[in-house]
């Protein structure tokens, strides 16, 4: 069966700096592939290329068998892939069971069935005791929750994670990671950015490690972990750290 | 139309754009400085406009001796608008932008109001000025003193606004404030004070435009509106928060206007400007020189 | 909450607004003064209208303070029909409101790519742009208007001179079919992407919202009952003119009682009419001739208040009461 999201030499320019240079990796279906990398590694284009924020440069990328390098946000979504933001975007003025909602109505007209499925992501999500809350009452670990819950409303095939397990306490990120398995095991493919390297990667099928634009190591994390090329990628960031 | 009158027409309205210009760039200060759109802005002219009428007729000021005194009254007051309604309106979480919106609006609806009980809806004029009903020739060019004066009076608060931001210590706390309001407080920049001086220079600005406007125009309750529409479209025009998109702004909306008024009956003049706006919008929508 | 108290809240809405409605169409039959129904028959347009313009702009986000222009051709269009072709007003009602439609949509292909404040001046820019074009049309009366002359109280026309009963009726039923149609909206799909993509446009389209679409159908449902509503006020006034029905104060007194009310809510903008209208003229008729701009006074410092005080609005008032024993 052909890998259900696939990378094609993707370079992305943004005026003279490359941000992305030549990314070609697939990601098989049912996997969780983690995708890291140190700071200004590329993480974030290669991410939302992949979400339709904006075509790439150069390169095409392909959904399930489709080439989707053309089509924007809404139809990649409506194709099926979803995402979550990294600075989290819930609509505040709504309440957590109405923003969950706004995601469900994509795949039905009927109001009923939008509800229905907006109360099942929500119970599937652990957030159901909070349905009633307006979404801007929320704490931030549980406005994640809420990002991923929205996401999954729209029955993606694709969930893309931007750093859902960054900057939580341990009991909340073990939690996150319970719900990211708990979402493969739904029948959703995951590819998550993460920075949290003891969380993620127990937690990953495989990792595609990014550095300068380009990819250095992919493979399982136990190989990429001890990956030479991974090892002075990270050691290099803290020796510039330094102050060399 | 002869080459004289289009030339005649194309200078008044390069004087007027100035003065245009001069209205708008305090709105645009504003806005850069804090993301807010002063919807009173016309009303401070106004206000700026009757103060200057009440020192001519009851102290006997001339209006240009009476500029400096209106630009200082509206600091003071543009500072007050900020503390007293602004500040409140920018804490708001939902809506935010609706909340300035119409904070502002109702205290321009207030401000007419008010300005239309107390001081009745006639209109006024100044009588005698040092410059009123005075020409001024260059090259056979005929160009009345105020709107002449005005336009030099634009000009220089320009020059004087450039040499603020760029090299006082003020005008870097403008800047720095404007990139990062956050990130001031850890240099010892208060935000707020820095936002009330920048609503007073703001209102400072439009202060002197109304003062020197109130040479030539009829001033009455309702006055603001109009212009400051046109001020509205000159920031657009230009790019919020752009001052040098303000004077640049300025000076096509006055020239627009003027070549609006040789072909089209003279109630429609402002079509001209309408549709140059909605042109550049539409094109770019970030206006001309926008940084947002 | 659940599904099922959902529903129960969205019939007890339902039969909330049967009540008033009921109720609000007694008043005449106690109230005979003419000059307080004429009033009511104002409080009701304003609350029709208002809640039109919250489509646009309350539920979907888009701040538009040029509505007048929708209000104008609808009055023109239906006043113009009459007078220069005989179609009667329920015909150029809908005439009204199917051209207003269609030039919102027009006009948002352009408008709807602009953010924030450019659009919200685009949208007084085009409305004024609206009003300066009419001044100067001789066909349709320049300043001067078009007069429509009564000439006998008639259902057919729209017209009654005798009586302000049969006008506060179509008031009655226009302000209650706004209000149907905000209701049956809210719990639509359109209605959860207007709320989207007024909170945060970029996630909405993560989801698979097509935001500029939303802007569009808000549009257009928004100018098609302002037109209606200014089709109405045309036969109810009998005489109108680019100042009475197309300038930039009428866009503000359409905005004002959703502000008032509470924007973006079901119950805000007949809320907001009901206290601003009856306000505004009281007081300017009891101030008579001196009172000159305190209604203006009034205006703009409730409009001050709410926005920074409660810019919920006055529903606010009602909802966080009912909030409390929910948790």
């Amino acid at each position: 069966m052909s890998p259900i999201l696939e990378t094609r030499s993707v370079t992305q320019r943004f005026g003279g700096l490359v941000a992305n240079s030549d990314v070609s990796v697939a990601v098989e279906r049912g996997e969780i592939v983690g995708l890291i990398g140190p700071n200004g590694a590329g993480k974030s284009t290669l991410f939302n290329l992949v979400a339709g924020v904006f075509p790439p440069t150069q390169g095409a990328i392909w959904f399930d068998g489709e080439d989707v390098t053309a089509l924007p946000a809404t139809a990649r979504c409506a194709r099926g892939i979803a995402r979550t933001f990294q600075v989290v975007k819930s609509f505040e003025s709504m309440t957590v069971i109405d923003n969950v909602i706004v995601g469900s109505l994509l795949c039905t007209s009927s109001m009923r069935e939008a509800r229905d499925k907006a109360f099942e992501v929500l119970a599937f999500t652990d957030l159901i005791h909070r349905a009633a809350a307006a979404a801007s009452e929320l704490i931030p670990s549980e406005k994640r929750r809420l990002e991923v819950a929205r996401a999954l409303a729209t029955s993606p095939k694709l969930l893309l994670l931007d750093e859902v397990l960054t900057g939580l306490t341990s009991s909340e990120a073990h939690k996150g990671v319970e719900l990211v398995r708990r979402i493969r095991d739904s029948g959703v493919t995951i590819l998550m950015v993460e920075h949290v390297m003891e969380i993620v990667m127990p937690l990953v099928d495989r990792a595609i490690v990014l550095d300068l634009g380009r990819v250095i190591a992919q493979g399982k994390p136990r190989d990429v972990a001890r990956d030479e090329a991974v090892i002075t990628a990270y050691l290099g960031e803290r020796h510039r750290a330094r102050g060399a | 139309m002869t080459a004289e009158t289009i030339i005649q027409s194309l200078a008044s309205g390069l004087l007027m754009g100035l003065l245009y210009g001069l209205i708008a760039v305090g709105l645009a200060l504003i806005f850069g400085l804090m993301d807010v759109v002063n919807f009173a802005h016309g009303e401070f002219l106004m206000a700026a406009m009757y103060a200057t009428f009440g020192l001519a007729a009851l102290a006997a000021l001339d209006p240009l001796i009476a500029s400096p005194l209106v630009a200082a009254a509206m600091f003071g007051f543009g500072a007050l608008v900020y503390l007293g309604v602004v500040r409140f309106a920018m804490r708001a979480k939902a809506n935010a932008g609706m909340v300035q919106i119409f904070a502002t609006f109702g205290l321009a609806i207030l401000m007419r109001g008010l300005a239309q009980l107390l001081l009745t809806p006639d209109y006024r004029s100044i009588p005698t000025s040092w410059l009123g009903g005075r020409t001024i020739s260059i090259s056979g060019i005929f160009l009345p003193a105020p709107q002449l004066v005005g336009a030099l009076i634009a000009v220089l608060a320009f020059g004087g606004l450039y040499v603020l931001i760029r090299h006082t210590d003020f005008g870097r706390a403008l800047e720095a404030t404007r990139e990062d309001p956050g990130a001031v407080a850890l240099v010892g920049i208060d935000r707020n004070r820095i936002f009330a001086l920048g609503w007073g220079l703001g209102a400072a600005l439009v202060g002197l435009a109304g003062a020197v406007m109130a040479m030539f125009f009829y001033i009455y309750p309702d006055v603001g509106a109009s212009f400051a529409l046109i001020a509205y479209v000159v920031v657009a025009l230009g790019g919020f928060g752009s001052v040098f998109g303000a004077f640049a702004g300025g000076i096509l909306v006055g020239l627009v206007e003027a070549t609006t008024a040789m072909i089209l009956p003279p109630s429609l003049k402002s079509v001209g400007i309408y549709a140059v706006y909605l042109l550049v919008v539409f094109v770019r929508p970030r206006g001309l020189f926008g940084s947002l | 909450m659940d599904a099922a108290s959902f529903v129960q809240r969205r019939r007890r809405q339902l039969a909330l607004a049967a009540l008033l409605a009921v109720a609000v169409a007694l008043i005449p039959l106690i109230v005979k003064d003419v000059y307080i129904q004429n009033i009511l028959v104002l409080t009701l347009m304003y609350a029709a209208l208002s809640q039109s313009w919250n489509i646009l702009s309350g539920y979907c986000g888009q701040i538009s303070l040029g509505h007048a222009l929708y209000f104008g051709l609808g009055a023109y269009t239906s006043a113009l029909l009459f007078t220069k072709f005989g179609v009667l007003p329920w015909f150029g009602m809908l005439a009204g409101g199917a051209l207003s439609a269609a030039i919102a949509l027009a006009l948002g292909y352009p408008c709807f790519r602009l953010r924030g404040h450019y659009f919200v001046i685009a949208t007084i820019v085009i409305a004024e742009t609206a009003y300066l074009l009419v001044l100067n049309w001789e066909w349709a009366g320049a300043a001067l208007g078009i007069d429509m002359p009564v000439r006998q109280d008639s259902w057919l026309t729209l017209q009654f001179a005798r009586t302000k009963l049969p006008y506060f009726y179509f008031a009655l039923v226009l302000a209650s079919i706004t209000w149907l149609v905000t209701w049956a909206l809210e719990d639509s799909k359109w209605g959860y992407w207007w709320r989207a993509v007024k909170d945060n446009p970029e996630a909405a389209e993560s989801l698979g919202v097509v935001v500029f679409h939303s802007k569009m159908a808000a549009a257009a449902v928004s100018a098609f009952f302002t037109a209606i509503g200014g089709a109405f006020y045309a036969q109810f006034v009998s005489y109108i003119d680019p100042d009475s029905v197309m300038s930039f104060h009428f866009s503000l007194l359409m905005a004002l009682p959703a502000v008032l009310g509470g924007i973006g809510t079901l119950w805000g903008p007949a809320l907001g009419a009901a206290i601003l209208i009856p306000l505004t003229e009281l007081t300017r008729s009891y101030m008579g001739g001196s009172g000159k701009g305190v209604d203006l006074i009034v205006y703009g410092t409730l409009i001050m208040v709410i926005a920074l005080a409660r810019p919920e609005g006055l529903v606010g008032l009602f909802r966080t009461r009912r909030r409390e024993p929910a948790r």
